[in-house]
């Protein structure tokens, strides 16, 4: 007897289709990734950097809401062209991708730079760089030419933090005083692979993980780290009868 | 199913239509089969296996201990039960025999009199199918990782060799010459794969994270390198940019048209690619897990509706979506890592080859008969198994 479910290959699946049309998710739309997008920044924590920082989400974190991993990337890149959404390269790990509200971004950045010297410059940088730029690096060229920067004018958006120095000549763009949220995110992350690792047989359900009490390390709401792992593969998502559970993976740089 | 014979029977339905159905739903159902084994020959572990392409008869297996087996997958006895004998052996008693683990085989494309074996031992040999015996034997200078012919060439007969050495090597198999060396590379080549659409395009990959496609009727270096970002220099950090991985690249795949390449890194991805512009489609298949310090061997179907991509991955091979990206499911069964894997067109079948010393053969589930009184079978259209009256559900209701 065969229990296992039997893998069917959509051109043999009319007449399930057409059972379960009402309660099956048709495909995403920009605006479904919108919604998780916004979801998302709900579990981030504001408080915690004094209302400095807009809300920043990692784009593998919307792998674990929805399926289709392409998809997702494409939609993402849909928002970024169309000047709604802006990335941000973070650093720690060359696939990790930092995704702001570009609203968010120059509201957060021109309330940290208010009375400061640097706010003129910072402010004609967002204006050249909101509407249309969806690069996540600069080098010296295009910063003199196309955007008509000087050298000291450069120097001042690295102060302000709105660029940081990847190379002798070139820059990421970046988040003003996204150190600390950088710092507490991989500790929190850490804390929270420990927290599964440490489970025994190094597996726990995700209800049960999100109901833990978080220690001292992890600053974040623990959802936000949840979505984090799973979207990252860094935990095994096991559909279970008792929900989801997640298990650790060997082998992994954390 | 009867839908589809109907609608080619009436000539609704182009004949192809049915055929890559009924292909694509066989590759859906493979699973390990209590009544399709092949013979353990092996004392070591797999490292690569070949089907001829003529027959789809015969397949070659490359092993750790220098071992090369050649087994008969057709089905003479009138049983279903059947284990695929290995017809010769180039054992370690003969004389020939590879000294080191043999890294790759391949039948000659044309037929089966000849085949050719390279190894760590730095030799590659061309052998004699009839006899045994090498009729030729190449000497590099490095561990020879890989090699490929062109399957599709009429017009030359070179032999793509990648070794330890950055320079790809391409070795003539009518004049024995070695002289034709394709530079560009600045690490060891692990992969090298012939496009099964022109004979003159190759794609070599290495250990300096780049692909390199060459067309080697050009006396200058190569056509393009594949590079993960599309030109987009912003994304990357200046040392990775122009890579197609953030690590080594270990394998290589053409899909079987030829306008697709696949490749796999330790970064962990596997990405795919157009062959002809050398852009990453962007396709994002998740954590393709890769620990292999040699090359991986991978494969795709061939004449389904959505193409597969079957990833060793591990101790288990991982079915995806070609164009999609998506995880299918994952064939668990060996029970250490998985090093090779090939697809037989013909059957829909699968044979992967481990660390275990086993090939095991995926083989589709025969669709069980209809109980044509039995209504809820009927609705689900046509893919319930028969339940065995001792198995079957008395007190549950229907209602769910």
């Amino acid at each position: 007897m065969n229990r296992k479910r039997a893998l069917i290959a959509d051109t043999f699946c009319l007449s399930k289709r057409r059972r379960c049309a009402s309660d099956c998710v048709t495909g995403d739309s920009q605006a479904d990734i919108r919604s998780s997008l916004q979801y998302l920044m709900t579990l981030f924590s504001r408080k915690l950097f004094n209302d400095s920082l807009p809300p920043v989400v990692l784009k593998h974190q919307l792998y674990s809401l929805h399926d289709d991993k392409t998809s997702v990337d494409k939609q993402v890149n849909e928002l970024r062209e169309n000047g709604e959404l802006l990335m941000f390269q973070l650093g720690f790990d060359s696939e990790a991708f930092a995704l702001v509200f570009a609203e968010d971004y120059r509201a957060k950045v021109l309330q940290g730079e208010a009375g400061r010297g640097t706010l003129a410059t910072v402010e004609k940088f967002l204006a050249k760089l909101i509407p249309s730029c969806s690069d996540l690096s600069f080098n010296k060229e295009k910063m003199l030419k196309e955007f008509l920067f000087t050298d000291s004018e450069i120097t001042q958006l690295v102060k302000s933090g709105v660029l940081t120095v990847r190379d002798a000549g070139s820059w990421w763009l970046s988040i003003p005083n996204s150190g600390k949220f950088i710092k507490y995110f991989i500790k929190g992350r850490k804390a929270v692979l420990g927290m599964v690792k440490k489970s025994k047989y190094g597996e726990i359900l995700k209800t049960e993980l999100e109901a833990r009490r978080t220690t001292a390390q992890v600053k974040f709401q623990m959802k936000y780290h949840v979505h984090d792992i799973i979207g990252a593969e860094l935990v095994e998502c096991i559909q279970t009868t008792s929900g989801t559970l997640l298990r650790y993976v060997d082998g992994n740089n954390n | 199913m009867l839908s589809f014979l109907y609608a080619r029977q009436s000539g609704v339905d182009d004949p192809v239509r049915l055929r890559r159905a009924e292909s694509t739903r066989r590759v859906l159902s493979l699973e390990l089969n209590h009544n399709r084994d092949v013979d353990r020959i092996h004392g070591n572990g797999i490292n690569t296996l070949d089907i001829e392409v003529i027959d789809g008869r015969y397949m070659l297996s490359g092993g750790s201990d220098g071992v090369i087996v050649i087994y008969d997958l057709e089905n003479n006895s009138k049983k279903p039960q059947y284990t695929c004998k290995a017809i010769c052996t180039v054992g370690r008693s003969s004389r020939h025999v590879h000294k080191f683990s043999v890294e790759t085989v391949q039948w000659y494309p044309h037929d089966t009199g000849m085949f050719v074996s390279s190894s760590f031992d730095k030799t590659m040999k061309v052998w004699d199918t009839e006899t045994l015996k090498p009729a030729e034997e190449f000497q590099f200078d490095g561990n020879v990782y890989c090699h490929h012919m062109s399957p599709v060439a009429r017009k030359h007969s070179l032999v793509a060799v990648g070794t330890k050495d950055p320079k790809v090597q391409l070795c003539d198999l009518k004049s024995g010459s070695r002289i034709h060396i394709l530079q560009g590379h600045r690490g060891e080549i692990l992969s090298v794969r012939w496009s099964p659409r022109y004979d003159h395009i190759l794609a070599t990959a290495s250990t300096d994270s780049r692909v390199r496609i060459w067309d080697v009727r050009r006396a200058s270096g190569s056509l393009f390198t594949l590079d993960q970002h599309n030109g987009d220099k912003s994304k990357a950090s200046s040392e990775a940019v122009n890579t197609a991985h953030n690590g080594r690249v270990n394998g290589l795949c053409f899909t079987a048209d030829g306008l697709h390449l696949l490749t796999t890194g330790t970064d962990d991805r596997m990405r795919l690619w157009n062959s002809a512009t050398g852009e990453n489609t962007l396709v994002n298949y998740g954590k393709v897990v890769n620990e292999s310090r040699k090359g991986l061997k991978f494969t795709v179907s061939r004449g389904c509706s959505p193409e597969f991509v079957f990833v060793p991955c591990g101790s288990a091979v991982a079915v995806y979506g070609l164009h999609s990206g998506e995880l299918i499911t994952m064939l668990r069964g060996h029970y250490n890592n998985v090093d090779c894997c090939e697809f037989h067109p013909d059957y829909q079948e699968l044979y992967s080859g481990g660390k275990d010393c086993n090939i095991l053969a995926w083989v589709p589930v025969l669709r069980q008969p209809d109980i044509e009184d039995d209504e809820t079978n009927s609705k689900r259209g046509g893919t319930q198994a028969a339940i065995n009256p001792a198995f079957e559900d008395a007190w549950s209701s229907d209602e769910d």
